[in-house]
């Protein structure tokens, strides 16, 4: 059983959602959430659902919403992987203030890394101050233009998050993945269409970017668009370097 | 047959290996390419010369801004004086080659130490190699301090990034 914001007191359930990491809670209205991994703190004014329960420690959940955050509203459009369970080490680019990324640093937990980069020095503040309270995001304010200016900071990772919403994304994931992506490893990349070419179809658009990540060693898996929660958006989730099957 | 040195920049210090010597490069490529996922294959190709490890968390910023810009700091400088062999008067074949991450660097280093520098062909899958397994090629050195010496260093850039934008002009967002 639990308490706290969702419905006024009523009892909230939360099960574990499909993806490890992620959890569902049912309440009066179902939401998204993840285990907070700082507890008492709320990143963006997002609601806590706290879960007390006999024997256990007091277990917090944050509540993630799919209007703010590309990857919830994928994982909700129903995407097949994210590819970062507890544990794993993740390359986030286009962190912005690190409203994402906060759920990312939940889902793989204390074991887990996150390498959150952004430009902005305007979000990276609040970036920087995201990862003070959470000891397994590593800020790096730098563009991801230039993975070589943040070389000596990254580790190998299983995965790269992107979300750079620039013309010439496929390009720059594909510079990061050649840097720090380990073989196998895998991409979930957030296209705005609009970004890319405004004057072209979305679909158009989409196939286009999908064409350039193949030209990189970078295989597409799954694509889907995340309505309604955005407009004129797609994920795209791929393996890099895929392991050659022998015959 | 020149002797090839990769060097390793680590948010912990810096790294230098030796590349196992190789017939040539058109058919090493693949075979680098094809270890560098097995750490025990990774070691027959690759060996630690030497590891530096920063003196303070002062001295890491230093560097890393250094290495950011392509430019060959005082610690830098002396860690390769001290662990390559001396570079051959001008004129002869060059001995050796050292393996560098970007152009940059290796033109600063060329300059001003006439070592001869390399970051195309093979050099990337090596360092790729190194990244994945440098927590078990170096001595005394886990995955975990590895995490801990990034996060360390990666508050401290982005922190002096953000307070020295004197211009206040907000970048793109990437």
């Amino acid at each position: 059983g639990g308490r706290g914001g969702m419905g006024g007191g009523k009892k909230v359930f939360v099960e574990p959602h499909r993806h490890a990491g992620v959890f569902i809670a049912r309440g009066k209205e179902d939401a998204l959430v993840t285990k907070n991994m700082a507890i008492g703190d709320s990143v963006y004014g997002e609601k806590r659902i706290a879960v007390e329960e006999e024997g256990m420690e007091k277990i917090e959940y944050r509540v993630w919403n799919p209007f703010r955050s590309k990857l919830a509203a994928a994982i909700l459009g129903g995407v097949d992987q994210i590819h970062m369970p507890p544990g794993s080490k993740v390359l986030y680019l286009g962190a912005a203030s690190g409203t994402t990324v906060s759920h990312v640093s939940d889902i793989v937990g204390p074991e887990g890394l996150v390498y959150a980069v952004e430009f902005s020095h305007r979000s990276g503040r609040d970036l920087i101050n995201v990862a003070k309270k959470r000891t397994n995001i590593i800020p790096i304010i730098e563009d991801a233009r230039h993975p070589h200016k943040y070389r000596m900071l990254i580790g190998m990772v299983d995965t790269i998050f992107a979300d750079v919403a620039q013309p010439d994304q496929a390009r720059i994931v594909a510079l990061n993945a050649h840097y720090f992506l380990k073989n196998g490893g895998h991409f979930v990349i957030s296209i705005k269409a609009n970004c890319i070419d405004s004057t072209a179809a979305p679909e158009a658009v989409f196939a286009g970017e999908v064409k350039k990540m193949q030209a990189e060693k970078m295989k597409p898996i799954e694509q889907l668009t995340l309505e309604p929660y955005e407009r004129d958006h797609a994920v795209v989730v791929g393996i890099y370097r895929p392991p050659v099957t022998k015959k | 047959m020149a002797q090839m040195y990769v060097l390793f920049e680590h948010a912990a210090g810096y790294a230098l290996f030796r590349v196992r010597e190789f017939e040539d490069v058109g058919s090493f490529l693949p075979q680098v390419e094809q270890s560098v996922t097995d750490l025990s294959r990774f070691n027959g190709v690759v060996k630690l010369v030497a590891f530096a490890p920063f003196k303070s968390a002062a001295h890491a910023l230093d560097n890393i801004n250094s290495i950011s810009e392509g430019v060959l700091s005082e610690d830098l400088n002396l860690f390769l004086e001290t662990n390559l062999p001396k570079p051959e008067k001008k004129g002869k074949k060059d001995s050796f080659v050292l393996g560098v991450s970007e152009a940059k660097l290796g033109a600063s280093i060329s300059e001003i130490l006439g070592i001869p520098c390399q970051h195309a062909g093979v050099i990337p899958e090596i360092v790729r190699g190194i990244r994945l397994h440098f927590a078990h090629l170096v001595k005394g050195f886990t995955v975990q301090t590895s995490g801990v010496a990034q996060l360390g260093l990666g508050h401290s850039y982005s922190r002096a990034k953000v307070k020295f934008n004197v211009h206040r002009v907000d970048n793109m967002i990437i």
